[in-house]
């Protein structure tokens, strides 16, 4: 057994840990919480680092075994890792899976008219959205359509 | 919608009216306008006639392989033409209230 006070830490398995971790925590705040454009490339970037780092991590501790600790935690994580990016790059693809909308209305074009129950089931035309709201004298200048996935 | 929520002040001052759009029953749409504190309209499209309409259907996109509407954004003038849009490219981005406000200033 070599001498305990030779060791030195093997920082890149912490370092790879706590990437880790953080790659877990950006996956799931990025489909918890509405992101930023470039927030989804980050939950890319996260777990490809800690892979790297707990790999490098893992080299160390089988080549210099003297003086790094972390053959199985080591391998353990960088497993672990490489299914955490697998996974990251499917949700990746599949956040961005959307239909083109080609046939969508242009800038310029007019709005396709329509009639919808609100949620209290009251029947709504598009050109009823533009009557002042309730408490307000003046009518809207524009509605904002927001179609969104749904609420589960 | 949280952000559009937090900012409805700011768009009822500039003119803009929030109007959401899902498949969901008017009844869903409801409990969540309560426990959310919306107070803007929330619009039901479950047989997805005006998402067709739009081109916004998504085939499949729900989380139980059912028929949704992917998330797209429309400015709507007095005359009915649409002066802005836009198509996320994740379903995990939005554009932010602060977006959708600068792109309504430039709507007389």
């Amino acid at each position: 057994m070599p001498d305990a006070k030779q060791r030195r830490t093997n920082s890149a398995l912490w370092l790879g840990l706590g990437l880790f971790l953080l790659a877990i925590l950006a996956n799931v705040l990025s489909f918890v919480h509405l992101t930023s454009a470039w927030f989804p490339f980050i939950t890319l970037a996260l777990p490809i680092l800690a892979l790297v780092f707990l790999l490098s991590a893992t080299v160390r501790a089988f080549r210099e075994p003297q003086l790094f600790r972390g053959k199985i935690l080591g391998t353990s994580l960088a497993i672990l890792a490489a299914m955490l990016c697998a996974a990251s790059v499917a949700f990746f693809y599949g956040a961005r899976h959307i239909p083109a909308s080609a046939g969508a209305p242009q800038v310029g074009q007019r709005a396709p008219d329509f009639t919808l129950p609100d949620s209290t089931g009251q029947s709504t035309a598009l050109a009823q959205l533009f009557s002042p709201a309730r408490g307000i004298t003046q009518p809207p200048k524009a509605v904002l359509l927001v179609f969104y996935r749904g609420y589960w | 919608m949280r952000g559009i929520q937090d900012d409805l002040p700011e768009f009822t001052a500039q003119g803009i009216r929030p109007v959401a759009i899902s498949v969901d029953a008017p009844s869903v749409s409801e409990h969540l306008r309560q426990t959310q504190h919306y107070t803007f309209t929330f619009l039901s499209d479950a047989h997805l006639d005006v998402i067709r309409r739009y081109d916004l259907l998504h085939h499949a996109g729900g989380p139980d392989g059912s028929d949704i509407a992917r998330p797209a954004e429309f400015l709507v003038d007095r005359s009915g033409t649409v002066r802005w849009e836009n198509f996320t490219e994740d379903i995990r981005v939005r554009p932010r209230a602060q977006q959708l406000l600068a792109a309504a200033r430039s709507i007389q």
